[in-house]
């Protein structure tokens, strides 16, 4: 408290707010307010039912710094609703939903213009009311019982005892002069301003009581429980169904899992019945035997030895003959014209000993070829080197690391490879082999069958005699020699 | 006090404009304090038998609705008719169709209050609440619909422990969220604001304390000083400015739900102003409805002249010719477009399994409202209640036939289905109607149904053009 402020000389008696003027209609409201104003008081208002034209122009009000208030909250709307967005969706948890750009502005548009207006609203209803000093519980022109009627159809104008020429009988006879209904003094309420203390105990038990749900799940997510998690709608958590390979006593053979309905054909069955997608010929399997057999007995072979002695081509087609569960080495009738040298798998190759295509079963041409390379070149190349020699980058950066547990891609040239029939390729190329893994995911079977078409190719490249060149393409063959 | 004159309004026609001089907007030779009276009759006198009747009814059904929904939850989605291929059925319909309703308000409000039409002053306020209530209405579909109702709060992004992930702002479900829930607090906020000073009024005629008290609160110490209203007036025009696109974005995204998405009979770029067209429509339609009984219930013919009710009937014939007009131009492109599917799909609405959901539509939405080229349907309350009530069945089969058709047969023939409601699907749209009317008759009991100060405002105005004072001397 300063000591050098003069001490208010109302203190005595009850505090002066100043004069209110009543009207019985808007035309005399601003015939008066004009005179109080053009008398040079500021510190006046009127009260009036409903808006009335010209009053701000008759008081001198100015006008208001709303708008520009929106406008900046708005703007910042806007700026947080596409910075929220962007972060959200483009950076933060970035993922791509119909084909839209990361920063997809103009899907971000419905949600910024939204929150634009969002903003600006309640800008607008909250800034309005800030101005005005609303809410207000307690107001000393209310003191003048005549004054309910200001929102009914009465107009009343008020001269501040605050303003800076404020005299008590002047503004009095001021007042007077513009012919009111009434005329009374504003005086300061009586009883005390302050709210009854029940009412502040009431409000602090709402908000305590408000604050014990969120302390709760506070509570429980710091904390520990050593109770289970609450389930609310149990049977969505454990639904009543069985799952794969477990047992039920509703049928008789007790599997949950049922088998083929007879008759029917499953998604992809058919591809196991022909030889374009295996490499090869299921019909001279076995008779009669269903592939998923072939499959689990090829699968077995392969887990016994990987060095299994193949039978040779009498002993396979004896053991078709005598145990029909063998899956046979059928070797194809025809002589291959194709690059293979050895028809079918008598050469000692690891793997199921299967009845493998000895020839192509796509047309062989430069296209095919074309597409083996480039697929061979995306997918092959990595750790088979692009000549096949099974020095691709992937196993050079082995060697210079000397990583010992490193076993080497096999090279394309070795004699045992060179002996495999072409659906034995193909068949490796899409089941895998070793440490190489199944390629059925990422090439098609045209494509698996166009990249042993190339490795075929490269395989001949090496061991090529000069007949197998075009007679009108030797002589280069022959000058690039002379010139070695 | 003021005398009130409840004097027939057809003495004086006031849906005709005499060259060179304007017809008034309210009838009867009211004064400021008439109009108060008038206006706070409502909710001081007691209130007629049929406001009890029509209490208990609609308390009851909302009551029923409320249990439905505790059913529904307890239950699951599975009690509705919702089954491949129609996932999005009923509650989706109903939430089109209460969102559409709720647009009247804030269009009467804002767009009419930017183009200056003064006669919205005696409509405005019981558009708005009849808004507020729709969107509540509306609100409740997608929000019990999604499944897990206790879940639906995920759609808001913040840093959830649960998901560590965030919404998806390129799908416009998401954008609904927004537009919805942007336009229920701005439509509030705006209806608020406007009552605020009529509120001042009914505490300023408070017999009790509890009620002094309580609108006294309500009222924020609203004294009508000039300063305030100053920034009131001025806050209200920006809201106004703010409310206009907002009320056509609103419907426009709830159109982008079905239009972003690629099924034949939605797909179309035309959904966004059929939309609105329909959506304004079908709100004037359900203003009409509500607003006939309570004038005569209340008597406030004075004050919701036939003049109000014209008016608002030439926009329901506008907006209904419109929406035909969307129809034709629907068929016209899906033939011009040559697009397989688009063309069986429109084949299909008019002539396939729910032929008679789509000419239900076309004859409620198209035909009944050209009843308003002719001034005695557009005057005469009885006619015009019930061809609104026509327009607002009419728009429900309208989103029936846009959600269901298209839905139950689309590109593979191997998953068409017809979709059949359940009892459920039915109860609860006829209990949403009883939370509907429920709160709007605890509004015209405890609230001012009619902006008084506004009223007072065109009072004023209408007085000083007149030349003659306002009538009070």
């Amino acid at each position: 408290m300063s000591a050098h402020k003069p001490q208010p000389a109302a203190v005595e008696k009850p505090k002066n707010f100043g004069w209110m003027a009543e009207y019985t209609d808007e035309h005399s409201l601003l015939v008066a307010s004009r005179k109080v104003r053009d008398s040079g008081y500021t510190k006046t208002d009127a009260y009036t039912p409903f808006p009335v034209h010209g009053i701000d122009e008759a008081l001198g009000i100015k006008p208001t710094i709303l708008p520009f208030i929106v406008l900046t909250l708005g703007l910042t709307g806007l700026l947080a609703a596409l910075v929220m967005q962007i972060w959200m969706n483009a950076i933060d948890y970035p993922y791509i939903i119909s084909g839209k750009p990361m920063w997809s502005i103009p899907a971000f548009i419905p949600v910024t213009f939204e929150t634009t207006v969002l903003f600006s609203a309640f800008t607008t209803f909250l800034g309005m009311w800030g101005l005005n000093g609303l809410p207000r519980l307690s107001n000393p022109v209310f003191n003048n019982p005549r004054f309910d009627r200001v929102t009914n159809d009465r107009f009343f104008l008020h001269v501040d005892a605050s303003d800076k020429y404020f005299n008590r009988e002047s503004v009095k006879e001021l007042l007077a002069g513009t012919h009111p209904e009434s005329l009374e003094e504003v005086i300061e309420d009586s009883t005390p301003s302050k709210l009854p203390s029940i009412i502040w105990m009431g409000l602090a038990t709402l908000i305590v009581a408000s604050l014990v749900p969120a302390a709760m799940v506070a509570n429980m997510r710091a904390g520990n429980s050593e109770y289970p998690r609450w389930h609310v709608f149990f049977d969505m958590d454990f639904q009543p169904k069985k799952k794969a390979q477990s047992t039920t006593t509703i049928f008789a053979d007790g599997r949950s899992a049922r088998p083929q309905v007879a008759g029917t054909v499953a998604r992809g069955q058919l591809d196991e019945q022909d030889s374009f997608y295996l490499g090869y010929d299921p019909s001279k399997v076995v008779a009669g035997e269903a592939a998923s057999k072939v499959k689990l007995v090829s699968a077995q072979e392969e887990q016994k030895a990987p060095s299994l002695e193949v039978p040779i081509e009498e002993e396979a087609k004896k053991s078709a003959e005598s145990a029909p569960a063998l899956p046979a080495a059928a070797a194809p009738s025809a002589a291959a014209p194709s690059p293979a040298p050895g028809s079918a798998a008598p050469a000692a190759a690891a793997g199921p000993n299967l009845p493998w295509l000895a020839e192509f079963p796509v047309e062989i041409d430069a296209d095919m070829l074309a597409l083996g390379q480039k697929k061979f070149e995306i997918y092959c190349t990595v750790c088979h080197g692009y000549g096949g020699d099974g020095d691709g980058l992937a196993h050079r950066r082995a060697e210079q690391l000397q990583q010992g547990y490193w076993l080497p891609p096999t090279s394309l040239h070795e004699q045992r490879i060179r002996d495999q029939a072409v659906g034995n390729i193909f068949y490796t190329i899409s089941r895998g082999k070793g440490k190489m893994a199944s390629y059925a995911a990422v090439l098609t079977p045209k494509e698996r069958w166009a990249i042993v078409m190339y490795v075929r190719a490269l395989q001949r490249s090496r061991n090529a005699k000069i007949q197998d060149v075009p007679v009108e393409e030797r002589a280069k063959i022959e000058e690039v020699k002379k010139a070695e | 006090m003021a005398s009130i004159t409840y004097s027939n309004p057809r003495e004086i026609d006031n849906t005709v404009d005499v060259p060179g001089r304007r017809a008034s907007l309210i009838t009867g030779n009211q004064t400021f304090s008439s109009v108060t009276e008038m206006v706070c009759r409502v909710a001081e006198a007691p209130q007629p038998a049929i406001w009890y009747i029509l209490f208990g009814f609609s308390s009851l059904t909302a009551l029923m609705f409320v249990s439905l929904i505790g059913y529904l939850i307890l239950t699951g989605v599975g009690i509705w008719g919702n089954m491949n291929p129609v996932f999005w059925a009923w509650p989706i319909v109903n939430f089109v169709f209460w969102v559409g309703i709720g647009h009247a308000g804030t269009l009467i409000s804002a767009i009419l209050f930017l183009f200056r039409q003064n006669w919205r002053t005696s409509i405005n306020r019981a558009a708005e609440a009849m808004t507020i209530f729709a969107v509540i209405c509306a609100a409740i579909y997608p929000g019990i619909h999604v499944g897990r109702a206790w879940l639906a709060f995920w759609m808001v992004p913040y840093p959830s422990l649960n998901l560590w992930m965030w919404p998806q702002f390129r799908s416009p479900l998401l954008w609904d969220v927004f537009a919805v829930g942007t336009y229920a607090s701005t439509s509030l906020v705006f209806w608020y604001m406007g009552m605020v000073p009529d509120i001042a009024t009914y505490r300023d005629r408070s017999k009790t304390p509890l009620r002094r008290f309580i609108y006294g609160i309500l009222s924020l110490g609203w004294t009508g000083s000039s300063r305030h209203w100053l920034r009131y007036e001025k806050a209200y025009t920006i809201l106004a400015a703010l409310a206009a696109p907002l009320v056509l974005s609103v419907h426009t995204v709830v159109s982008f739900d079905f239009a972003v998405s690629q099924l034949p009979g939605w797909h179309t770029t035309i959904f966004p102003p059929y939309f609105v067209a329909g959506a304004i429509f079908s709100g004037f339609a359900m203003v009409v409805t509500l607003l006939v009984p309570v004038r005569s219930i209340y008597k406030l013919e004075n004050l919701i002249t036939l003049r109000h009710l014209d008016n608002m009937n030439k926009i329901i014939l506008a907006t209904g010719s419109l929406v035909g007009l969307a129809y034709a131009t629907e068929f016209f492109i899906a033939w011009y477009s040559k697009n397989m599917f688009e063309g069986f799909a429109f084949m299909n609405r008019a002539f396939g399994p729910y032929w008679w959901a789509y000419w239900t539509m076309v004859s409620c939405n198209v035909i009944s409202p050209q009843l308003f080229w002719f001034k005695k349907c557009r005057t005469s309350p009885l006619i015009m209640v019930i061809i609104s009530i026509f327009v607002n069945i009419g728009m429900w089969f309208e989103r029936f036939v846009i959600t269901v058709t298209s839905l139950s047969r689309d590109f593979l023939p191997t998953s068409w289905g017809y979709y059949r409601p359940t009892m459920y699907d039915g109860l609860m749209f006829f209990g949403s109607f009883g939370v509907f009317l429920t709160l709007f008759l605890l509004f015209c009991r405890f609230l001012p149904v009619i902006a008084i100060s506004e009223v007072k405002g065109v009072l004023s105005i209408e007085a000083h053009r007149a030349g003659n004072g306002h009538g009070h001397h």
